[in-house]
């Protein structure tokens, strides 16, 4: 089987998020970037097929500047046989149709059983890639999944995870996507061999210009922080006096 | 131009959901604030009757798409008999609430129309006659206004973000049922499994004590049970990150996934407040929060505000409720 696994380098902001005025995105502090949590679990899931089903190859696709490099190498520690870094140089926002559109063209003649996702990015928030692999590819999919077997060597069975503690049952052929769920599974931490052979390793490059990407169907016109909106009540003083007050709210609402 | 407005409804057991009525008022706010060019459709089995009450409540015209292979949602066949059936309409714009089906469904929707896609919005600008759509990165810490450049576009709306709409009584809307047949699909939708957890226990909570990432360590939920311990009923919550460290189990996690609660007291420990977890506690009377983070997203619902780290803060609770309240 081949799995190709989608992952992001995401941007987690500290506790101080602050605007670029003349980029017109987020300031990035060097040290904030890493890989997708939900991308973490999409790869986890993609072992375990591979410890299962012999013959297995599990590449891990990222599409990025050059940054992202760190990301894919830290998917092939814990496990991708191979890394493809798809180069696209600028910074900022890029949305998820082309993103989709630059990993299908990619991933098109490559024969891939498995295409899978995290659910959502955590740093944009989309829910759309998978999804939108899965169209510009006409693949069946599935999102948010929070449970995959192996039926037969085409056919796997996952259950989505729906609002409000329920859960699809679906059966889906393959190829397909499958956008994946955090909960799923424990992801691995990387192994010091897997670590050793990556050092050994070159990424696969493709600069973005020779694969298909289609202009942007929507845009930012601009990012901003959202108004303090706090509707409630800062306590104030050290620990010990924010204590006490709260007990005396609590108190007095009669909570305690 | 096309100014048409196609919502997606979403329902269950025989009803439309509620995102559904916050996806019309969605889409009423589009349409300048009356539904005279909203379509809503309504796919699945036997969904006339759904049809019939949603077009009573607001009186935005309603087509019921029922046929083979819609009975449960399975997104190969629903794009199958929505995309001709809107290829035709060519809708300004597709809305659909933001939810596990909706965002399932709008993205492919979307490519298979040459639509623009924005999902999670939570408001709509007016501009030179144009939209433009707000939605949260990073978590909420962080907002985007998005504008898009194509003839159609597909949204998804933020469960919560708009009250349920309401029409006028005395104009209901025309409806009328279609049939069609998804053919056949390669995907199969088996069965709804609903979820084994006992979640009685916080749903049926006064007071329930809730645990996030921030407690930093699984031994530090002796702080939240020891917390917990000086009210007289109270359950212990937590968020989804909690859950999926297997700090605690899911049937103590809270949020659209999760558990949704309406306790008189939530008191929340080292959460972010992370929208999906918010929505679970709207119907908490009062909130209270407690992080070291002063831009923290929970402090917007929260009455109470505590800017502490939980280790110092709750130790402290504790020594003062010992020295003040027990007897
Ligand atoms: C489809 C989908 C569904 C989801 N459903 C749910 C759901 O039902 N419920 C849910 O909860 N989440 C859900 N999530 C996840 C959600 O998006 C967030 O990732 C999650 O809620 C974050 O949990 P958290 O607040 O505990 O962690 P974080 O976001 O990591 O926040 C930790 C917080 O702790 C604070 N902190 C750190 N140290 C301390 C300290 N010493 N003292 C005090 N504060 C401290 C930090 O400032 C921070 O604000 C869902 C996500 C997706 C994509
Ligand atoms: N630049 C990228 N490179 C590789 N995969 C990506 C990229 N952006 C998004 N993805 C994948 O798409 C998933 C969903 O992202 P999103 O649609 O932005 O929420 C992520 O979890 C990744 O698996």
């Amino acid at each position: 089987m081949k799995i190709l696994v989608c992952v992001k380098q995401v941007y987690v902001p500290g506790t101080d998020v602050t605007i670029d005025h003349s980029s017109g995105w987020i300031q990035y502090n060097p040290t904030g970037f890493r890989l997708n949590s939900y991308d973490e679990y999409a790869l986890e899931e993609a072992l375990l097929i591979k410890e299962r089903i012999a013959d297995t190859r599990v590449h891990a696709v990222s599409i990025g500047p050059g940054r992202t490099e760190v990301a894919i190498r830290r998917a092939m520690e814990i496990g991708a046989d191979e890394g493809i870094q798809i180069r696209y140089e600028k910074e900022g926002y890029l949305s998820p149709y082309q993103t989709a559109s630059l990993i299908s063209s990619y991933a098109k003649e490559k024969q891939y059983d498995l295409i899978m996702t995290g659910v959502t990015a955590e740093d944009d928030m989309q829910m759309q890639t998978g999804q939108m692999i899965a169209g510009t590819l006409n693949y069946p999919y599935a999102s948010s999944v929070i449970k995959l077997e192996m039926k037969t060597e085409h056919l796997v069975y996952v259950e989505r995870e729906c609002d409000a503690m329920r859960r699809e049952c679906v059966e889906l052929p393959m190829p397909c996507v499958l956008t994946i769920q955090s909960g799923i599974n424990k992801p691995r931490y990387p192994a010091l061999s897997n670590v050793l052979r990556t050092k050994q390793q070159k990424l696969m490059e493709i600069p973005a210009q020779d694969l298909v990407m289609p202009e942007a169907r929507e845009k930012i016109i601009k990012v901003f922080l959202p108004e303090t909106t706090a509707r409630g009540v800062f306590l104030q003083g050290s620990a010990k006096e924010k204590a006490v007050e709260l007990l005396r709210i609590l108190h007095e609402k009669a909570f305690l | 131009m096309n100014d048409t407005i196609v919502v997606i409804a979403q329902h269950s057991q025989g009803a439309a959901d509620p995102v559904t009525y916050e996806a019309i008022a969605c889409a009423m706010e589009l349409c300048g604030g009356d539904n005279s060019c909203i379509r809503v459709i309504v796919p699945g089995k036997q969904t006339a009757d759904i049809a019939e009450k949603i077009a009573g409540t607001t009186g935005a015209d309603v087509t019921a798409v029922e046929g083979k292979g819609l009975k449960l949602y399975n997104a190969e066949a629903y794009i199958k008999v929505l995309e001709g059936f809107l290829k035709d309409i060519k809708p300004l714009y597709i809305v659909l609430p933001h939810t596990s089906t909706g965002y399932d469904l709008a993205p492919a929707l979307a490519v298979k129309l040459k639509a623009s896609c924005i999902t999670a919005v939570e408001k709509i600008n007016h501009a030179d006659g144009k939209h433009t759509f707000i939605r949260p990165l990073f978590n909420g810490r962080l907002y985007a206004e998005v504008v898009p450049e194509t003839e159609s576009t597909v949204i998804t709306v933020q469960p919560g973000a708009w009250h349920k709409a309401v029409g006028s009584p005395d104009k209901k809307g025309r409806v009328n049922v279609i049939t069609a047949d998804a053919g056949s699909t390669k995907t199969r939708t088996i069965s709804i499994k609903h979820s084994e957890y006992e979640s009685a226990a916080l749903s049926q909570s006064d007071v329930i004590i809730s645990a996030g990432r921030g407690i930093g360590k699984k031994e530090n939920l002796s702080l939240i049970r020891e917390l917990a311990g000086i009210f007289k009923r109270s359950a212990i919550g937590c968020s989804r990150a909690v859950c999926d460290v297997g700090w605690l189990g899911y049937r103590h996690q809270v949020g659209t996934t999760g558990v949704t609660v309406s306790p008189k007291l939530y008191l929340a420990c080292g959460i972010s407040g992370a929208i999906q977890h918010v929505s679970g506690i709207k119907g908490a009377q009062t909130i209270i929060a407690v992080n070291t983070d002063p831009h923290a997203r929970i402090f917007s619902v929260a009455d109470y505000c505590v800017v502490e780290d939980l280790e110092q803060f709750i130790p402290a609770v504790l020594e003062a409720y010992g020295r003040l309240y027990s007897e």
